[in-house]
Order: C-alpha cells, then sequence, then structure tokens
C-alpha cells in the first residue's frame, strides 16, 4: 500500500496533468479540458482521502527521490524528501478538496484561455501540495518560489472576460503587487533558510536541510531571533499580518471567483503551515521569547482589519479583510506554543477556508448575476434567489462563529489556549483582547447579508435564475464540512492531536 | 619548446589555423561561396574541442617560461567558451546573408575572439593577459560592428572607448605591481607576496588591475556602455558578447583573485562595494526600460556584479558557486538571444511587440519563456540552484556579509519586476485587429534555442553532477 500512496504521486500528479493540458497536442475544447481537469481533481481528491483513510501517527508517510541514484544536492546536503505528518496530511487534503471545489465553480466564471487556466491551477496546486508536504527546507523554498508564477497568471490573468465594469479592478497591478510583496518575503525568507542551514552544519557538523535533523540548541540566541524574524517576513507577508497584509486585499479583489477561492482557501494557509514548520517546530526556544510580540502582532491584525472590514463596501474585499482578520487567529493560537494552541490553529484554517471559499463562492454567484458587487446599491437578493439565501445565511453564520459550525470550535480553543499558555501575561492580554472579533465579525457580516439580501429590489422587473447545480454542489459540500466539524470536531482534533 | 606546444598549446594553433584558413578563403574564394565560411568555423570550432584531450593538466603545467598554464580550471574555461562559440557561430547565419562580403572575415575574427578568451584564461603573465585580452577586445569591436547600418558603429566605437580607457587604467596597476615585485608572473609575484609584507601600494595596484578588467564586464565605473551597445548590438554577436568575454574576464579574475592578488584586503571591500552599486544601477534602471535588448543588457550587468560580488570573498565554494552560476548563465543568455535572432533584428524591440506570441508560437516561446524564467531564478529552471548555489556561498563568508547578501536579495526582487516585464506580455492576449506573426525559424536557429533550454532544464532538475565537477575544479586550483 505504501507504494501506491506516496508523495511524490500525490505532489507531481497535478504537475503532469498541468503538462499535459498545455501541450499543444491537448484539444482545445473547452468542455473536454475542464471535465479532464474536473475529473482528475475528483480523483486527486479520493487519493488524498485514501491516504488519511490509511494514515498512521506514528509512521508518517515518508519518501526519498534519488536522481542517477544520489541525492539531489549533495554538497548542500538537500534531498528531494517528502514526509507527510499529521498537520501536512490535514492540510494536503484540504488543498484537494478546495482546489476540486474551486474548478467545479470554473464553469461560469471562467470565460476564456481555458488550457492556460487549468495548466495554471494544476501547477498552483501542484506547488502548493509541495510546500506541505515536503521533508526538506530547500525543496519547501523550491515549492514556495514555483507557487507564485501560476499565482501570478491566475490573479492577473483577466480570465473571467468582464471588461468595462467598475469591479474590474486592475488585475495586472495587482499581480505584480502581490509577486513582489511574496518575493521580498521569500528572498528574507531564503536568507533565513541559508543561515540556518549554516549554522546548523556549524554546531552539529551534519551537512543537512532535513527538517528532523536540524537542531538549533548550539546556535547563538541572538543569531536564532535574527533567523526567526527573516523566516517571520517571509512567512508574514502570505499569512498574511498586518502590516505586510496591503497585496491581499487587492489581489483577492481583483482575481476571478475560482481563484480567490484558492488564494484566500489554500494560498493563505502555506504562511501558518510554514510559522509552524520553522520558527515554532524547529527554534522553539527562540519561539517563545518571541511570542508574546507576535501575539501583539496578531492582535492588531485582528481587530484593525475587523474595523476596516466594517467601512468596505466592495463584498469581496470584506470577505477578503475578513480573512486577514481570521488568520490573525491563526497566528494567536500558534503563539500560544501549547497543545491546545496549536491543535486550535490548524483546526481554524480548515474551518476559515471552508468558510472563505463558501462566502467568495456567494460573492461570485450575486457579481456572475447583477454585475455588482456594491452592498449599498445590491438589495432583496433574498426575494429573487432564495437557495442562495439559504446558504448564504447558513455560511455567513457559520463565519460569525456560531456554535454547531467548525469556526466556533477553532475560536473558541484557539482562545483557550491563549489563556492557557503560561509562559506570558501579555498572551492572556491578548486572548481577551481578541473576544471583540466576535461581535466585530457578526457587525460587518450581519452588515453584508442585511444590505444585499433582504430589502425590496427597486427594479421589479429583472429576473435572475437560482444557483445552478454545480453552484449548488460546491455550497453544500462547503456547509456540509461546516456542520460536520462544527458537530463532531473530533474527526480533526484526534488526527491532529494523534502526533503531537 | 615543442614540447610545450603539443602539451598546452595544440587547440589554440589548430584555432589560429582555422583563422588563417578563413582568411586564405575570403581571399580566393568568389564572394557567392560566402556560404561555406559557417561551416568551416564550425568544424574550426569543432576539431579544436576534441583537441583540448591533449592538453596537459595534472596537477598544472606551465609552458614558455611559466606564461601560459594550464590545469583543470583553464580546460573547463575552454570547453565552455568553445561550447558559446559553436552555438554563436550556428546562430550567426542572418547575419552573414547580409554581410555576405565579409563573411569570411566575420568568421575569422569570431574565431580569434574565442582563440583570445581561451588565452585570457590560460595566461599565466600579466603580458600574456594584456596581449590576449587586446585580441579579445579588437575582434569584439569588428564584431560588434558588423552588422549593417549606424547603431552598430556607434554601439562598437563607444566600446572601444571604454576599453581603452580600462585598458589604460589596467596597465597603470600592472605597472605599479611590476615597480613592487619586479615580475610580471604571476607565480613569482605570488610567492614575493606571500613571503613580504606589503602595504597600501600593493592594494592600490590590485585595485586599478582588477578595475581594468572588469570594465568588459560592465561594472560599476566602466557600466554604462552596456546600454548604448547593447541596444545597437545584432543579436547573434549580443549571444557572443554577453557570453564568452564573460567567461574569459571571470576566469582570469577569480584566478588573479585567488593568487597574485589575494593578500589584499581592501581589494575584497572595494570589489564587493562596486558589485553592490553595480546591481543597484543596473536593477533599477531597467524598471524603467521598455527595450528587451536595454533590459537584457541591464541584466547582464547585474547578474556579472553577483558573481563579481561572490568571486571577491575568496574561498574555495564561492569559487565552485562561482563557476556553477557562469556555466548556468551562459546557457540562459544563448537561449534568449536565440529567440531574439528569430524575431528579427530589424523589427522593434519593445516588451508589447511581444504581445500574444504564445498563441501561434508555443514551442519557441516556451523555450525562451524558460531562458527568462532561469534568469530570474524560478525553480525547476538552472537559474533557481545557481541563485540559491551562489548565495549561500556568500552567506557562508561570514555575517559581515549579511548586509550585502540582504541587499543583493532585495535587488533580485526589482530583477524579477522587469523580467517579468518581458515575460508577461508574452502570454496575454491581443486585440482582434492586430495580427500575430508566425515565427520562422531556421533549423539552426531552433536547434540553439531549444538546446540551451534542455540545458536550463536538466541542470535544473539535477544539478549534481555539476555541482561536484565545478567543486572539484575548485579544490585542485
Amino acid at each position: 500500500m505504501n507504494i501506491l500512496l506516496s508523495p511524490p504521486i500525490l505532489v507531481f500528479l497535478p504537475m503532469i496533468v498541468s503538462l499535459l493540458i498545455i501541450s499543444p497536442l491537448f484539444t482545445s475544447n473547452e468542455i473536454v479540458v475542464r471535465r479532464f481537469a474536473k475529473g482528475f481533481c475528483a480523483f486527486h481528491f479520493l487519493y488524498t482521502i485514501l491516504m488519511l483513510g490509511f494514515f498512521n501517527p506514528e509512521n508518517p508517510y515518508v519518501s526519498e527521490l534519488h536522481f542517477f541514484g544520489m541525492d539531489w544536492i549533495q554538497s548542500l546536503g538537500i534531498k528531494f524528501v517528502f514526509k507527510i505528518d499529521a498537520i501536512s496530511m490535514i492540510l494536503s487534503a484540504l488543498t484537494s478538496f478546495v482546489f476540486l471545489i474551486s474548478i467545479i465553480s470554473s464553469k461560469f466564471n471562467i470565460r476564456k484561455h481555458h488550457k492556460f487556466y487549468y495548466s495554471m491551477q494544476m501547477l498552483l496546486m501542484s506547488a502548493i501540495l509541495g510546500i506541505f508536504t515536503s521533508g526538506d527546507m530547500f525543496l519547501f523554498f523550491l515549492f514556495w518560489e514555483l507557487e507564485m508564477i501560476p499565482a501570478y497568471f491566475l490573479i492577473g490573468g483577466n480570465f473571467s472576460n468582464v471588461t468595462g465594469n467598475e469591479f474590474e479592478g486592475n488585475p495586472k497591478k495587482s499581480a505584480i503587487k502581490f509577486i513582489l510583496f511574496t518575493f521580498t518575503g521569500s528572498m528574507f525568507m531564503l536568507l533565513g533558510i541559508l543561515l540556518l542551514h549554516y549554522f546548523n552544519v556549524i554546531s552539529s557538523g551534519n551537512i543537512t536541510a532535513n527538517f528532523s535533523e536540524i537542531f538549533v540548541q548550539g546556535i547563538p540566541m541572538k543569531i536564532q531571533l535574527f533567523i526567526m524574524a527573516c523566516l517571520l517576513v517571509g512567512f508574514g507577508v502570505k499569512l498574511p499580518f498586518v502590516p505586510l497584509h496591503t497585496w491581499l486585499p487587492d489581489a483577492h479583489t481583483d482575481a476571478s471567483t475560482p481563484v480567490s477561492m484558492v488564494l484566500a482557501g489554500i494560498l493563505l494557509k502555506t504562511g501558518g503551515y510554514g510559522l509552524y514548520r520553522f520558527n515554532y517546530q524547529l527554534m522553539p526556544d527562540a519561539f517563545r521569547l518571541i511570542a508574546p510580540i507576535l501575539a501583539i502582532f496578531a492582535v492588531i491584525s485582528i481587530i484593525y482589519t475587523a474595523f476596516v472590514c466594517y467601512t468596505q463596501t466592495d463584498i469581496k474585499r470584506i470577505i477578503a479583510y475578513s480573512s486577514i482578520s481570521n488568520m490573525g487567529l491563526v497566528l494567536l493560537g500558534l503563539c500560544a506554543f501549547n497543545q491546545i494552541g496549536l491543535t486550535a490553529s490548524v483546526f481554524h484554517m480548515v474551518a476559515h477556508a471552508l468558510v472563505t471559499c463558501g462566502l467568495f463562492m456567494i460573492a461570485g454567484i450575486v457579481y456572475l448575476r447583477y454585475k455588482n458587487r456594491d452592498i449599498n446599491t445590491l438589495s432583496g437578493i433574498a426575494s429573487k434567489m432564495p437557495r442562495l439565501f439559504g446558504f448564504a445565511v447558513l455560511i455567513v453564520l457559520a463565519s460569525i462563529g456560531v456554535p454547531l459550525f467548525a469556526p466556533f470550535v477553532g475560536e473558541i480553543l484557539t482562545i483557550i489556549g491563549a489563556l492557557n499558555s503560561d509562559f506570558s501575561f501579555i498572551l492572556k492580554a491578548c486572548a481577551i483582547l481578541s473576544l471583540p472579533l466576535l461581535i466585530l465579525c457578526s457587525c460587518y457580516m450581519l452588515k453584508f447579508l442585511h444590505n444585499s439580501f433582504y430589502g425590496i429590489k427597486s427594479d421589479i422587473s429583472e429576473t435572475v435564475n437560482d444557483i445552478s447545480i454545480h453552484e449548488f454542489i460546491v455550497l453544500a459540500s462547503v456547509l456540509a464540512g461546516l456542520i460536520i466539524f462544527g458537530l463532531y470536531p473530533n474527526a480533526l482534533l484526534n488526527i491532529i492531536m494523534g502526533l503531537n | 619548446m615543442l614540447n610545450d606546444i603539443f602539451n598546452i598549446l595544440l587547440p589554440h594553433i589548430a584555432l589560429g589555423g582555422f583563422i588563417i584558413i578563413l582568411f586564405l578563403m575570403g581571399m580566393i574564394l568568389p564572394i557567392r561561396m560566402f556560404k561555406y565560411s559557417r561551416p568551416t568555423a564550425i568544424i574550426g570550432i569543432y576539431v579544436t574541442i576534441a583537441l583540448l584531450s591533449t592538453v596537459q593538466m595534472e596537477p598544472q603545467y606551465f609552458g614558455f617560461k611559466n606564461s601560459v598554464m594550464s590545469d583543470t580550471y583553464t580546460l573547463l574555461f575552454d570547453f565552455i567558451i568553445l561550447i558559446c562559440g559553436f552555438l554563436v557561430a550556428i546562430l550567426n547565419r542572418t547575419l552573414i546573408y547580409s554581410i555576405k562580403r565579409n563573411a569570411y572575415t566575420f568568421y575569422a575574427i569570431l574565431l580569434a575572439a574565442i582563440l583570445g578568451a581561451m588565452n585570457v584564461v590560460s595566461a599565466n603573465d600579466f603580458l600574456t593577459l594584456f596581449v590576449s585580452m587586446e585580441l579579445l577586445g579588437f575582434s569584439t569591436y569588428y564584431l560588434i560592428a558588423s552588422a549593417k547600418g549606424y547603431p552598430s558603429k556607434e554601439a562598437s566605437f563607444k566600446y572601444l572607448i571604454t576599453s581603452a580607457v580600462s585598458t589604460g587604467v589596467f596597465l597603470f596597476g600592472v605597472s605599479y605591481l611590476y615597480g613592487i615585485t619586479g615580475s610580471i608572473n604571476f607565480s613569482a609575484i605570488y610567492e614575493k607576496v606571500a613571503n613580504e609584507e606589503f602595504s597600501l601600494m600593493y592594494s592600490v595596484s590590485s585595485i586599478l588591475i582588477v578595475l581594468g578588467l572588469i570594465s568588459k564586464l560592465a561594472i560599476f565605473p566602466f557600466a554604462n556602455w552596456i546600454i548604448d551597445v547593447y541596444k545597437g548590438c545584432e543579436t547573434s554577436v549580443l549571444a557572443f558578447l554577453s557570453t564568452i568575454p564573460k567567461l574569459a574576464l571571470f576566469g582570469i579574475i577569480a584566478r588573479l583573485l585567488v593568487f597574485p592578488l589575494g593578500s589584499s584586503f581592501e581589494l575584497t571591500f572595494v570589489i564587493a562595494l562596486f558589485s553592490l552599486i553595480t546591481a543597484f544601477w543596473a536593477n533599477t534602471y531597467a524598471i524603467k526600460e521598455n527595450n528587451v535588448k536595454v533590459i537584457l543588457g541591464c541584466s547582464a550587468s547585474a547578474n556579472a556584479s553577483y558573481v563579481l560580488l561572490a568571486a571577491s570573498l575568496v574561498s574555495v565554494y564561492n569559487l565552485s558557486t562561482v563557476l556553477f552560476y557562469l556555466i548556468c548563465y551562459v546557457f540562459m543568455n544563448i537561449g534568449v538571444f536565440a529567440f531574439l535572432n528569430i524575431y528579427g533584428d530589424k523589427k522593434p524591440m519593445h516588451t508589447e511587440d511581444f504581445k500574444g506570441f504564445f498563441a501561434k508560437n508555443h514551442g519557441l516561446t516556451f523555450s525562451y519563456a524558460i531562458s527568462i524564467l532561469a534568469l530570474a531564478g524560478i525553480p525547476v529552471t538552472s537559474g533557481f540552484i545557481a541563485k540559491i548555489y551562489l548565495f549561500s556561498g556568500i552567506a557562508k563568508s561570514g555575517l559581515i556579509f549579511v548586509p550585502f547578501l540582504i541587499t543583493l536579495m532585495l535587488l533580485t526582487v526589482a530583477a524579477l519586476f522587469y523580467y517579468l516585464k518581458i515575460l508577461v506580455p508574452l502570454f496575454e492576449e491581443c486585440d482582434k485587429n492586430t495580427e500575430i506573426p508566425t515565427l520562422k525559424a531556421l533549423f539552426s536557429q531552433k536547434f540553439v534555442l531549444v538546446t540551451s533550454a534542455a540545458i536550463i532544464l536538466v541542470i535544473g532538475i539535477c544539478p549534481e553532477k555539476l555541482i561536484e565537477l565545478c567543486q572539484f575544479i575548485a579544490y585542485n586550483i
């Protein structure tokens, strides 16, 4: 079974499919390309589910690739090694799921360049799975860099073919902004990785870049803190927390709906995962020192963006800012530096991915029908599209953090974790300060729901179709995930805690 | 004497023989037979590559009263220079069809430039170095000016002036060094320098020597020729200009820094500072540029500055990273210029002129995109490995150089911006009424483009063999 269920297949299969789709030999028929991509994503999702089913926390999936009988770069100790532990496994399954629903929702949103679009989606999927599963620092960095090019084309591509609309924005500019922020961050990250590698070689004499073989005990604390700061810039751009967040609202607003789902659902989680894998796991002592400061940043992100969110009128911008707010919560969970906090932050990543996919889907559906995303001018959608309204109410309630939905568990566990952290009173203060999130979140989300869905649309004669079967499937699967993990969070929590 | 010839100089002599053959053919054969110049030159380069196996290199061989040397290091550089020369000679087809009358001279001088470059690397005293540099330099002026039209002449003249000034600086430094040590031989100078303490004068002379050498790499004091020269130069000649002089000059600078000039600590900081200034200038200048050739010129200058920074922090590890970076870099450049050569020299070369090319020319544009991505250092290409390897060398050199490294890394972000400016229009959608041209590529041009793209991908996916080779050579210097 271990040969069939191996991480390289998980990671490289989408890349092969991407090359297949873009090759001139493959048909350029829109329907065939889309169905092929959809079918592949469904297969991939089943594959990850199978991997999850056979997953054993004591015996994580590890596999190493050799090139002509050699390691990848022996002189730097870089190996092409993949390792899937519990958190990697969960995030990989989440990646596969989000890409599946993103591809399903592409049917109405993507109007041109189908081959290029689906090829880039598959490449992005491969890169993100690579980030989540790589067991080597440089391999992690390789996939981190690789992910930028497809992300750039997906954000800047303007695949939805809407022109002459005030909501069109400037995708190219947003894409450039995204890539410049990310690349700057990744350069700092590379510096951190190089220094970590170098000092690890000095202190342990072992030329390696493998996560499990790096020990920082011999490295002076000042250098550890410097490395930590470099890595934080890299992951902080992706996560993002407040001073580094300005690329996010633009990128998420200007991308087309399926791309926004992927960006908010998965791309931000790579930042959180990196923080866990490098800062939290490799350098625990330095992380304990820096955690109170990070927690303050987290609280600033949570509260500040929640207020910003309240003043926004574009639906997509509201969702984008609420993402930053929620990722602040993930950061706070990591800063708590205990079992509950870590578990909660991983759980909240999953919950937030589901919620944000659902919300972006709703925004996309509304935008497709009305060519409008301004909550001040939209009204009365509920009377036109009752089924969408039903889903919208439930998903908005979930995002607010109402019990019985998954985000509730994530938020509560995070705050409990931060209150229980035993090494700094600042964290407890931060936990208490972040509680208003629950109120502020309900303010802006209910404002969005109220303004756009209630009321009477002045233009009565206009008829719009209610949600189609594709959109129904996406929303229903997201909602099912939210309710399942809300009612039975142990399904996830057990897997996360099994290892730690 | 005869021993020396058969041990070291056989490839050089063969190349010289082919130069004479080409000149003779140009005098005897009628103009309509100009086509035969290219196969002759290619055969010449091929024979030279084959004769490299006769070179004596274990561990080091000095010939002609210590004035030339050979070891694995020079052999590697000779080999790479000849491979580049081979690809460039293949690429020159459209150029010689436009200058028919001068085709023989053109190839003779191309071979002369290659000979000069090979001699620069294997020089073991300053006189040999100077003569070979002039051979390389004068051939380059001719090659740049060979294309028809006014801009190429202007470019050639600007290059000539800058090189003349820098040669003066170089000779000034050499005269100081001769005054201090009483010798122009590298080995003799190194023996003197290693035993005695030298003061400011030694540092000044070594700085002047290196300043004279780096002008051909477009480093700070002599940097801005590169814009005009790249703008006016023909693309297949640019493929030559951006690779072979660079290889030769880095070959000699890296060795000079290890041996005769290595004892000067001021030199490291001066070079590092100059390369940082160059990196800053080139990367920021290219941001606002729209001409692809100028952007590539700035990128050439910037890449040279990264390599020079690594080379200035003298260590065996850094030397291996420099070798690796250079080998990766030349193939990226040849790939890029091969595509521009296919596109055609007469047409305007602004970034917007390449709009929508991917839709009509899949394979060619894809190979071009791979070369550009490699220059930007994106994974799966050799550029990514080269960048990481180079930066790891600088990071290992000590915490003093971490600020240098941070600056360099931030500048690569600007570099990414202008590479994207070249890359993105290729994949964009054109207006309905503009016709996207279908490029007509000759087999030779396609061969060069696809070969270099394939080499880039192969090195990017399994780099270990090449890194081992570079380390072996760096350890044996």
